[in-house]
């Protein structure tokens, strides 16, 4: 297995609205869609999951729907909303500038200072 | 949020729905892994275990499913209200009486709320009721909206107002001859914009549509109300077109208003509406009479983006321009500050006549039965603290078990806010037929106040909230103290122990509070009685014993003017030939009727600045014996003070020491009314002074009296003194006589004319008693709720000393094996019970002081203050503690020493 890192708090619903954003998925759909985008860096608790779904869900940012899966079977499938894409885009503007601010400043170099 | 609330209702409605998706949700999950970890090679056996295991707990990952639905919460307040129902159902007798003391307090509450908010809060049911305004004058604490026409005329085409409208409504009602006999309904008459400006809502047919009022042959319509469609027409729909015969003329019913809608005078249900032009048909003159500010209302709508300010301004000066021209000349100037300026009073809640009258009786009320409902809280209070007390030990183990203390506290809490809800809905049920009682005691009257107080939104909501605020108020001390338990001294000896002697709990603070709000309630309620009586027995100046009064209108169509005196003749005859009859008089006016007919008075010689005005009462001879005024100077008037006599008047005492000092009035003269229309009168005679107008009155009323067989008479109904007419009755001692008399004086007036009409027969007495409604309501209601106030702190009192002398058996039966006497005991315990019964009063009566200041306004003969009606509600407090206390007592001193050791 590839080395994994830990999730930082509060990034797992960014990444779950990222990835049903992409496409309509159910909840094992998630997880992998999210190793998948991920390059399998990232390694989600399969029971974290589900209770992140339902919260996303409850604040109105995903919506769920009953559908057929791949293999015919019935299957949860979520959606983003509208305010669910909103969201995303400012978290990931948020996440952007963080990502870009911490690696500036990890990479400073003593001649640098 | 929104959002929030409909996934939470989702799940709530669709509970078991929730649960299934949940589960197969997660088993999917569980499956498609195993799927795959089968497709990439394992055994199947081997990746359904695998699946299961990295999926983790699954009824853990549930739960925070649920929590992040917020149906944990619900869950637990479910399983709360279950356990509180369940323990309720167990503790019968608590229950019952928790629920039973809010239930009053709430009902009372909700009584006197229902009517507030029919008298003082609710809107009109008309479009944009508050761009509505009448255009009144004098402004300050009393806008009058007294008006002629006019002055609407004068107003009807100002541009700031998008509409202006007029009404008078009639007091003397509509007499409509229907196919089994004759009713009177109460009536209006409106301009014909009226419906129109006020955007008057109908269920069929329409309004009038801008009749003009000036018109010599008016359209014969009317409107009429839901409530007499309903009585008289069963609500059919063909209603429309049918005809009411009133005073001869066959008026078309063109529409039926919507169930809320009367009019704008609250209180009063007008049920047929006629236009003004019918009114200006029936009084000719009526619409150019500049002779007087009468019961004609106008009605303003505010155009769109006009304030109020610029709209009282432009008012005014309209208004001025009107006051000063010389057909006003009429206004009687005894006081400089009425007709002085415009004002705008907002009419959205209609008229505020009524609520001018019992705005602050109906807050007095509310105040008092917010009390009542304190001292019911206090009550369950204490019937929860010692429950709780009960409940140590439960507290302990569930406490032990690991439940958290807010837990437990949510847990108590959800006990009395259903306590509360179950008293709110039982007081709900019991304050509709409280609110009819009270409404039928406004309605002794003569003029009933007819009141919309069936159950609505804000009255349930008020109830409600009210409920959710006593639940809070009275379980949260409680809920504290329970939970704070020390673990394990509770669990080891099931918290009862051995207590000595007095001490203050947080029980007998609660006991001493309800008895200290009692005094309150019992002290206002003494003033309020103690006023009524001194109204009923003070001495008016006439004699109001063995009289009846009533109505004559002789305005019928066909009843021609000059018939009039002999009719009034012939009918006097009559009735003084009855058994028993010692006096008949005819009079314009009869004391405590609440008119008042002010004019103005001129006395040559007179040093007094401005204008005077006098009370003015037209009579026969006969009305001072039949009243028992006394005749101090002078003679009375004789039936040789007739038309062609000199003109002569009788002054009270009081005009007489007003206008001419120490010297004798007898053969003075002086000049009544203005203009034209002034006469002159020579005093004859002066006699005792009287309560003309109200019983309330500082000062005696300066009258003068002139006799009806020189009364102006004129050609229509209005100038005729002798149109209408109070008749009065002196009858001897029996009280069979009055009876007879009031049974048959309908008779008798038929058979001297058919269409003479006879109405409101009544005692002096009864005259005497509407006049009071006002104190008599307060004094009503206030004893019952101060008797509901005592009944449920003498319980409270009971309750906790009982309870107390409960816990203490043991103790007691200690101090009785070692040979105390069992008086002793008892008195011990009244001791105690004396003790915080003593405090209560005594902070009661300090705090009676400090607020009687709040019903001061409607003493009369007594100060605030008064140390009578303190001491006699201490007294009955006191009393009624002793024997609520009594009780306990005896049983402590009943205790059996050796079961008392033995059950602990």
């Amino acid at each position: 297995m590839a080395k994994t890192a830990d999730l930082l708090p509060g990034t797992l619903d960014l990444l779950i609205l990222k990835a049903v954003s992409l496409k309509p998925l159910h909840g094992y759909g998630v997880l992998l869609r999210i190793q998948q985008i991920s390059g399998n860096a990232l390694e989600i608790p399969q029971g974290s999951l589900y209770p992140a779904l339902y919260r996303l869900e409850h604040q109105g940012l995903i919506t769920a729907e009953w559908g057929e899966s791949d293999n015919k079977r019935k299957a949860k499938y979520y959606t983003v909303t509208a305010a669910g894409r909103r969201r995303l885009r400012e978290e990931t503007d948020g996440w952007k500038r963080l990502a870009t601010a911490m690696a500036a400043a990890l990479d400073t170099t003593p001649d640098e200072v | 949020m929104v959002n929030r609330l409909r996934s939470l209702g989702a799940v709530l409605l669709r509970r078991d729905r929730f649960e299934d998706a949940m589960r197969d949700e997660l088993q999917f999950h569980i499956d498609a892994y195993a799927d795959d970890l089968v497709a990439a090679g394992v055994p199947r056996a081997e990746a359904e275990r695998r699946a299961r295991v990295e999926f983790g707990g699954s009824e853990r990952v549930k739960e925070e499913c649920r929590q992040a639905r917020g149906v944990r919460l619900l869950d637990e307040i479910r399983q709360d209200v279950r356990y509180a129902v369940r323990s309720m159902a167990k503790t019968r007798a608590f229950t019952a009486a928790a629920v039973l003391s809010i239930a009053l307090g709430i009902g009372a509450n909700t009584a006197i709320f229902s009517l507030m908010d029919a008298v003082l809060l609710r809107a009109m049911p008309i479009k944009d009721p508050q761009q509505l305004y009448f255009l009144g004058h004098d402004p300050g604490e009393r806008i009058s909206t007294s008006a002629n026409y006019p002055m609407f005329e004068r107003y009807h085409d100002m541009d700031v107002f998008s509409g202006v409208t007029v009404y008078s409504t009639n007091a003397q009602g509509f007499r409509v001859v229907t196919a089994d006999g004759t009713e009177t309904l109460d009536g209006q008459f409106v301009s014909g914009n009226y419906h129109g400006v006020l955007g008057v809502p109908f269920v069929l047919g329409n309004g009038f549509t801008s009749e003009p009022d000036r018109s010599g042959s008016p359209n014969l319509i009317a409107v009429i109300s839901d409530s007499y469609w309903a009585r008289r027409f069963g609500r059919s729909p063909d209603v429309l077109g049918k005809t009411l015969t009133i005073r001869g003329r066959a008026f078309t019913i063109v529409g039926v208003t919507a169930p809320a809608f009367y009019s704008l005078e609250p209180g009063l249900r007008v049920d047929v509406t006629l236009p003004m032009s019918i009114r200006a048909l029936d009084q000719p003159g009526f619409l150019d009479d500049h002779g007087g500010f009468i019961s004609l209302k106008i009605v303003g709508r505010l155009r769109a983006g006009v304030g109020e300010a610029q709209a009282a301004a432009a008012l005014d000066t309209v208004f001025r321009q009107y006051m000063s021209e010389p057909a006003q000349q009429w206004v009687y100037e005894g006081s400089s500050k009425y007709f002085q300026a415009a004002a705008l009073l907002p009419a959205a809640r209609g008229s505020d006549d009524l609520r001018r009258q019992y705005a602050k009786p109906l807050n007095v009320l509310m105040a008092m039965v917010g009390l009542v409902l304190l001292i019911a809280c206090a009550n369950v209070a204490n019937l929860l603290l010692a429950r709780a007390a009960a409940r140590t030990r439960e507290v302990a183990v569930r406490m032990g078990v690991g439940a958290g203390r807010a837990r437990l506290v949510r847990q108590f809490l959800t006990e009395s806010l259903l306590l509360a809800l179950a008293g709110g809905a039982l007081g709900l049920l019991l304050a509709f037929p409280a609110t009819s009682a009270i409404l039928s005691l406004f309605n002794a009257g003569p003029i009933s106040v007819l009141l919309d107080v069936s159950p609505n939104i804000t009255v349930l909501a008020f109830t409600t909230i009210a409920s959710i605020a006593t639940g809070v108020a009275f379980g949260l001390v409680p809920a504290l103290r329970a939970t704070r338990v020390n673990l394990t001294p509770a669990l080891k000896d099931g918290g009862s122990g051995l207590i000595g002697g007095h001490r203050w709990t947080t029980g007998t603070v609660l006991v001493a509070s309800q008895l200290a709000l009692c005094v309150v309630v019992i002290a206002a309620a003494g003033l309020l009685v103690r006023t009524l009586q001194n109204l009923r027995t003070l001495d008016a100046g006439f004699r109001k014993e063995n009289v009846l009064l009533f109505n004559v209108d002789t305005t019928a169509v066909g009843f021609p003017a000059e018939q009039r005196p002999a009719f009034y003749a012939d009918l006097v005859e009559r009735l003084r030939a009855r058994p028993g009859v010692l006096s008949v008089s005819l009079s314009r006016r009869t004391p405590i009727d609440f008119s008042n007919e002010l004019r103005r008075i001129e006395v040559p010689g007179f040093q007094g600045q401005g204008v005077q005005g006098v009370s003015t009462n037209v009579v026969t001879p006969e009305y001072f014996a039949t009243f028992g005024i006394g005749l101090m100077r002078g003679r009375g008037f004789t039936p040789q003070d007739h038309r062609n006599a000199p003109r002569v008047a009788l002054v009270s005492d009081a005009m007489a020491r007003f206008f001419f000092g120490e010297s004798d009035p007898i053969g003075r003269s002086f000049r009544l009314g203005g203009g034209s229309q002034q006469e002159t009168w020579t005093i004859v005679g002066m006699v005792q002074d009287v309560r003309q107008e109200r019983l309330r009155t500082d000062a005696p009323t300066r009258m003068v009296y002139t006799p009806l067989m020189q009364a102006p008479r004129g050609p229509d109904a209005r100038s005729d003194t002798l149109s209408r007419l109070t008749v009065e009755i002196r009858s001897g001692g029996a009280v069979a006589v009055l009876t007879a008399l009031a049974a048959s004086v309908r008779e008798e007036a038929r058979a001297v004319r058919k269409d003479a009409v006879v109405s409101y027969v009544r005692t002096m007495d009864e005259q005497l008693d509407a006049s009071l409604i006002r104190e008599r309501v307060l004094a009503t209601l206030s004893t019952a709720f101060s008797a509901l106030a005592l009944v449920l702190s003498g319980v409270g009192l009971y309750g906790v000393m009982a309870y107390t002398v409960a816990r203490r058996s043991r103790e007691i039966g200690i101090k009785l094996a070692l040979g105390a006497a069992r008086t002793s005991v008892l008195l011990q315990v009244l001791r105690d019970t004396l003790t915080v019964s003593a405090t209560g009063i005594a902070v009661g009566v300090f705090a009676a002081v400090v607020l009687a200041e709040g019903v001061s306004a409607f003493l009369f003969g007594l100060a605030p203050r008064d140390p009578l009606t303190l001491v006699g509600s201490a007294a009955v407090l006191l009393v009624t503690t002793l024997v609520a206390g009594y009780l306990p007592a005896r049983k402590a001193a009943a205790v059996d020493p050796m079961q008392a050791l033995r059950t602990e």
